[in-house]
């Protein structure tokens, strides 16, 4: 067996599909991981892949010529997710690499995402959802609070990567506004600037200071809010059970109406 | 309104949330808009639950009245003009500053506003008209807003709002006219339905506008919806469930909403209800209320004059899958989609995934559990390439014994209520008085229906 350690990222995941299917060794006696493995099994051969950009172009080009655009993304959404390793579950960069190989030997990348049978397909379908879900949740439980200089800036904790998608979402949204997100558990920031578009960039310039000093108007409207969401609930159906199930407890650290419970 | 103006905008909304708590509907679903580029808001269409009371229930958009100040006396309410309550007004632009202020940190997907009448239906719906007025051409405001039509406006009024919203409703309140006719004597079946009519001829007026001319100015794009209280009049499920389903054949609703009745007056005419608001059976009404938009299910399937009430242990599917046993199990690999779609334990869409998935492949029990059925429920309907899951007998009491000792199924007061000593479909189990026939609301709504 040979086993590919492919880095956690889109590039390090295509590279490696590349690198898997040009080897040679034969499809039955390769499978892919994402990042060092936690145990190296005696009999196996262990090779690096490096990212490459070519090679991630390559890959990129044949999904999307030949399986359309839909299972492009599929594929990307998937390789985004960030859900730890889970024992029993496939790795995503394996379930990738035979999802990739199913649509080649099928031709049709439509019907391959379809049948769920396939433990591959099935493992994609699950990371998907559960990217998807996680990107639904931001778009509804983020807040952002006005900093001193007027720019809106918010702070969220994301299992998987799913900036992109939010920074689309506010960019259509509030295009008249300058914003931030500052994405903590990938140390990524979008920013947006009024009028234009928006931008990717590493948190690790961010000023940590700056981004505490709210402005006067924004402590007023939170008291404002925190006084419409207490008074919102009616007392005789009180139902905390019902609240945690509907906003997960690991959302209420960012929002200010439940930070208060946290 | 002295004391009015001289209250802080603080007051004003805690007095003009609590007023507004008691109102069901805060979705923000139905229509998908793009951002244009300059202005501020988008909306799309599944909508967006922006944080969770702690009742559990969504906080969509800013759900607020206008005023509390009010001239009818709908006995249910508790900003009736004999109740004492703390007195507030919005100005439209203290209404303006919070949406878009709250909107634009991301708390809220629009704005909610409904009134108590002040002074009169038109000076209400006027002052509610100015405000969206503002809300949209003044301010740019391009999210959602949700508006009540004030029964008795003009409908010149109900039209001008209806260009400025994406949702109208006129509450129905009450399932049956008689009940109506004792707890809000100011309103009437005529004034609640007449704008109802109003506003769905104009959205259907509407779609030929657009086919014709695809920026044309859109009415309520989000379609209207209703709600009634459920528990403050004595009519039981079927005749609620009679009213819904007509509510949506004859005005195509998008919604109807279903509130359990909080006691906030302690006025005479009202129920006293000891343990707290009947939930579960909104519950109950909500589910039949899915099985209506989505399962292709009608009323008289699900219950009927001898069975007036939906069963307190079991969801109605699974009441109406004990009780048609002679159709089941159904063959997962050939079973047409609608025959799916009755079996407890698949929805809609995992019904929609076994379609798609059993062109390429046989499906076994292990690929259902892939695509989202709840085995425990349907293992019991169900064969896969001929064959069930386990050895099982098909006979209701059986079937119906094992269903319930899931535990997830049954709240756990009834459960502790001890569910074994009653008898399993005692429809007598929430006491209902009798109310004549002719009363059921499904023959009232289609008079004004010629007339309009």
């Amino acid at each position: 067996m040979y086993v590919f350690i492919c880095q956690n990222s889109l590039e390090g995941i295509f590279s490696g599909v590349y690198d898997a299917c040009a080897s040679r060794l034969g499809h039955r006696n390769i499978r892919l991981v994402t990042g060092e493995p936690e145990n190296y099994e005696l009999f196996s051969e262990y090779i690096y892949v490096t990212p490459s950009e070519e090679k991630t172009r390559k890959v990129i080009h044949t999904v999307t010529s030949r399986f359309g655009m839909q299972f492009y993304e599929s594929i990307c959404q998937a390789a985004m997710s960030g859900e730890p390793k889970k024992k029993g579950k496939m790795d995503k960069a394996d379930a990738i690499y035979e999802t990739i190989l199913l649509a080649l030997a099928n031709g049709d990348g439509q019907k391959v995402l379809l049948s769920l049978g396939e433990p591959c397909v099935y493992r994609i379908f699950e990371l998907c959802r559960a990217a998807n879900r996680e990107a639904c949740h931001h778009l509804e439980f983020l807040r952002f609070g006005e900093l001193e200089n007027g720019v809106l800036f918010a702070t969220i904790h994301p299992k998987d990567y799913i900036l992109p998608y939010l920074a689309e979402h506010f960019t259509d949204r509030l295009p008249m506004e300058n914003f931030m997100i500052y994405d903590a558990t990938h140390q990524t920031v979008v920013i947006h600037a009024a009028a234009k578009g928006y931008m990717l960039a590493d948190a690790a310039d961010l000023d940590l200071d700056k981004i505490k000093r709210y402005s006067e108007n924004e402590l007023e409207y939170r008291r404002l809010w925190l006084a419409f969401f207490d008074h919102i609930a009616i007392e005789a159906r009180k139902n905390p059970h019902l609240q945690m199930q509907l906003i997960p407890k690991r959302y209420w650290a960012d929002t200010p109406e439940l930070s208060r419970f946290a | 309104m002295r004391i009015a103006q001289e209250m802080s905008l603080m007051e004003k909304l805690t007095i003009l949330t609590d007023a507004a708590k008691y109102d069901v509907a805060c979705t923000s679903s139905g229509v998908d808009r793009r951002g244009n580029g300059r202005s501020m808001g988008n909306c799309v269409a599944p909508g967006l639950c922006h944080a969770f009371a702690a009742d559990g229930r969504c906080v969509s958009l800013l759900k607020i009245l206008f005023t509390n100040e009010c001239i009818f006396n709908c006995a249910y309410c508790q900003n009736n003009c004999n109740s004492d309550v703390p007195r507030a007004s919005f100005t439209p632009d203290e209404i303006c500053t919070l949406t878009m202020e709250f909107y634009r940190r991301n708390y809220i997907e629009g704005l909610f506003l409904s009134s108590g009448i002040l002074h009169s239906p038109n000076y209400t719906m006027e002052l509610i008209c100015q405000t969206l007025d503002r809300l949209r051409n003044v301010h740019q405001f391009n999210g959602y807003i949700h508006v009540k039509a004030i029964p008795g406006a003009d409908p010149a009024l109900v039209e001008r709002a209806g260009f400025l919203a994406d949702r109208m409703s006129v509450n129905l309140e009450l399932p049956t006219s008689d009940g109506l006719r004792r707890l809000a004597p100011y309103k009437s079946r005529n004034t609640i339905l007449k704008p109802m009519r109003q506003i769905q001829n104009r959205i259907t007026e509407n779609k030929n506008e657009l086919a014709v001319w695809r920026k044309a100015p859109r009415f309520v794009p989000a379609g209207q919806s209703t709600q009634m209280i459920i528990g403050a009049t004595p009519e039981n499920d079927f005749q609620i469930m009679s009213v819904a389903e007509s509510l949506y054949q004859k005005f195509a609703l998008k919604r109807v909403f279903y509130s359990a009745f909080v006691n906030v007056n302690h006025d005479s005419n009202l129920p006293v209800l000891p343990g707290g608001p009947p939930l579960l059976r909104e519950h109950r009404l909500y589910q039949a209320d899915w099985l209506l938009r989505y399962y292709q299910f009608s009323v008289d399937e699900l219950l009927s004059e001898d069975r007036p009430d939906f069963n307190i242990y079991l969801d109605p599917k699974c009441d109406w899958a004990l009780r048609h046993l002679e159709q089941f199990p159904v063959e997962i690999n050939r079973a047409s989609y609608r025959t799916l779609l009755r079996v407890p334990g698949i929805g809609y869409k995992s019904a929609e995934r076994i379609v798609k998935a059993r062109r390429t492949a046989t499906l076994d029990f292990s690929d259902l559990k892939k695509i989202g059925v709840v085995l425990k429920r349907a293992l019991y309907f169900i064969t896969c390439s001929g064959r069930m899951m386990y050895n099982t007998r098909i006979e209701e009491n059986y079937i119906c014994s094992q269903l319930m000792s899931d535990r997830t199924q049954i709240p756990k007061d009834v459960r502790n209520g001890g569910y074994q000593q009653i008898s399993l479909f005692d429809s007598g189990f929430l006491e209902h008085a009798v109310i004549p026939q002719e009363q059921i609301i499904a023959g009232d709504i289609s008079a004004p229906a010629q007339a309009g």
